[in-house]
């Protein structure tokens, strides 16, 4: 028994074979009596129904936060969260900013200089000074 | 060929009983309230936690119990939850499976003893189906892997470690403690304290029939004797006590295969492991180590009839320098079987013995080769037979 065996996992490449949506929660914060959550009274009774039916895979959590802002917080599957203050926008804003909070990786925000990253090795290979014949000076 | 009736199994396994219910059962279906029900449909079709006592059972609880009393949520629970619903629709699961079921994937047998309300049936079920596929796919894509490096690529893609990190992956959260009232969306089980230390479950022996620590284990025999992954079997069930995180979330996993395979048939459990577990990245060259690259190339030669390898400088620089490379080629005859550089000529030779061993043991025939369970399908053309190796090179 020469060969033996070192034990790894597997790496997921998410999107590869089946999606997951990495949004996994979305709380939304509202204050019956202050004005700034005008709009977001508004959306919850108008909009967020149709929001959750369209977005089945996140769980919609509504709870009062008196005498604050509206706030809307993702929760995401790598474990961060991200939370946006909503106050005084309209219902279409904030049925905007619900679905960036959706589409949004949880990742922090970066900035991509290069658009292709990989776990493959490169086909090409390195380049090596060995190979190729070389040059004969 | 005579297909099985997958809604009878399921039936069995899952649905309340659907029998003739008697007038003395209307009776004590009053009597009972507080039983646990399998099932939240109403009506006739109760199924009662012990029903063979059913009816020697004079003395019921009056009032209902409270859901703390249970070890694990009722399935009527179920369709409260929000969580469970998300998990449901973020793993695109068949409408056919029902958030009962799925609710009851997520209670290990650590949780609930009870077998009828656990997931250990169904994580039995899938565990299966799971290694199944993955061996399928493995032997057909691979098939000249020494069975070491083949359990090592079964353990990478379906070992507890890997489907702990898929069950992360979909977003399942663990319950604080396991009990009646916790949000069935949640994974229950019954942690390990801090400081109580692992139990490996091999104080009372394992399924092999060696007696003696130090009796040789074999490969061979772990074919026989051992899991899929070449794991001795610890004979004892540990299963109701307290489990590591890593061991639920697998279950966990096994179980939801289990169930689709249950409610919605083969096929698309077939299509939901490879979606989930195949299609995951593994490389692997990077899981060989050898220990004698250099004898085994010699011995392959000799087992294919090829002539006996010879080492040959392809370039090299620096030779009295530091930092001197050296590229070596190994050859048999003319053909160069493979090649290696490094700052010494016996490195570089076994680096090219490596690259050969790689290059024969990774044959494969391409990644879309059919499989074995390909030939279920209605209307599948006829078999073509697979490359079949003749097995490892020295043992």
């Amino acid at each position: 028994m020469t060969v033996q065996a070192i034990r790894k996992a597997t790496v997921g490449q998410n999107g590869v074979g089946a999606f997951i949506l990495q949004c996994k929660r979305l709380d939304f914060h509202y204050c019956d009596w202050a004005g700034s959550s005008k709009g977001m009274n508004s959306f919850l009774r108008h909009s967020l129904s149709k929001f959750a039916a369209a977005n089945p895979q996140i769980e919609i959590t509504v709870s009062p936060r008196p005498r604050k802002h509206p706030v809307i917080v993702g929760h995401y599957i790598n474990g961060r969260e991200k939370a946006i203050c909503v106050r005084n926008l309209q219902k279409e804003q904030i049925l905007q900013k619900a679905e960036l909070l959706r589409d949004a990786s949880g990742e922090k925000l970066k900035r991509v200089t290069k658009p292709v990253k990989s776990i493959n090795e490169s086909v090409r290979g390195v380049w090596s000074p060995y190979h190729g014949g070389g040059i004969h000076v | 060929m005579k297909r099985l009736r997958l809604e009878r199994w399921s039936g069995q396994l899952l649905s309340p009983r659907t029998g003739p219910s008697s007038c003395l059962r209307h009776q004590q279906e009053q009597r009972i309230a507080g039983r646990r029900l399998q099932s939240t449909s109403a009506g006739l079709d109760l199924t009662y936690e012990d029903g063979e006592e059913l009816l020697s059972e004079q003395e019921a609880p009056k009032t209902p119990r409270k859901r703390e009393d249970y070890p694990s949520p009722p399935p009527s629970a179920a369709h409260q939850s929000a969580k469970l619903a998300a998990l449901h629709a973020r793993l695109s699961l068949p409408k056919k499976l029902p958030l009962q079921t799925m609710a009851r994937t997520l209670v290990d047998p650590s949780a609930d003893s009870n077998t009828r309300f656990n997931n250990a049936a169904l994580a039995q079920v899938g565990g299966s189906i799971i290694s199944y596929h993955v061996a399928e796919f493995l032997l057909a894509t691979y098939p000249r892997l020494p069975m070491t490096v083949l359990f090592a690529a079964a353990y990478a893609y379906n070992g507890p470690k890997t489907l702990q990190l898929i069950a992360k992956e979909w977003g399942v959260e663990t319950a604080a403690a396991p009990g009646g009232e916790v949000d069935p969306g949640l994974l229950q089980f019954s942690k390990i304290k801090p400081g109580q230390g692992l139990s490996l479950g091999f104080g009372g022996g394992s399924t092999r029939p060696d007696k003696k620590s130090w009796m040789r284990r074999g490969i061979s025999s772990r074919n026989v004797y051992d899991d899929e992954f070449g794991d001795v079997i610890p004979k004892e069930d540990t299963s109701e006590l307290p489990q590591a995180t890593e061991t639920a979330y697998s279950n966990f996993v096994k179980a939801v295969v289990g169930s689709i395979y249950l409610h919605a048939g083969r096929q698309a459990a077939k299509t939901f492991v490879q979606q989930h577990i195949l299609s995951r990245h593994l490389q692997l060259s990077t899981l060989f180590k050898f220990s004698e690259p250099v004898r085994e190339l010699a011995r392959l030669c000799q087992r294919e009839g090829f002539e006996y390898p010879v080492a040959r400088i392809l370039s090299e620089t620096g030779r009295h320098s530091r930092s001197p490379v050296f590229v070596v080629g190994i050859f048999s005859g003319t053909e160069k079987l493979g090649e290696g550089a490094a700052p010494n000529l016996t490195e570089a030779r076994v680096r090219a013995c490596v690259a050969a061993l790689k290059a024969w043991y990774l044959y494969s025939p391409g990644k879309s080769v059919r499989v074995p369970s390909d030939m279920e399908e209605a209307n599948a053309k006829p078999w073509e037979p697979l490359h079949v190796d003749i097995g490892e090179i020295i043992h």
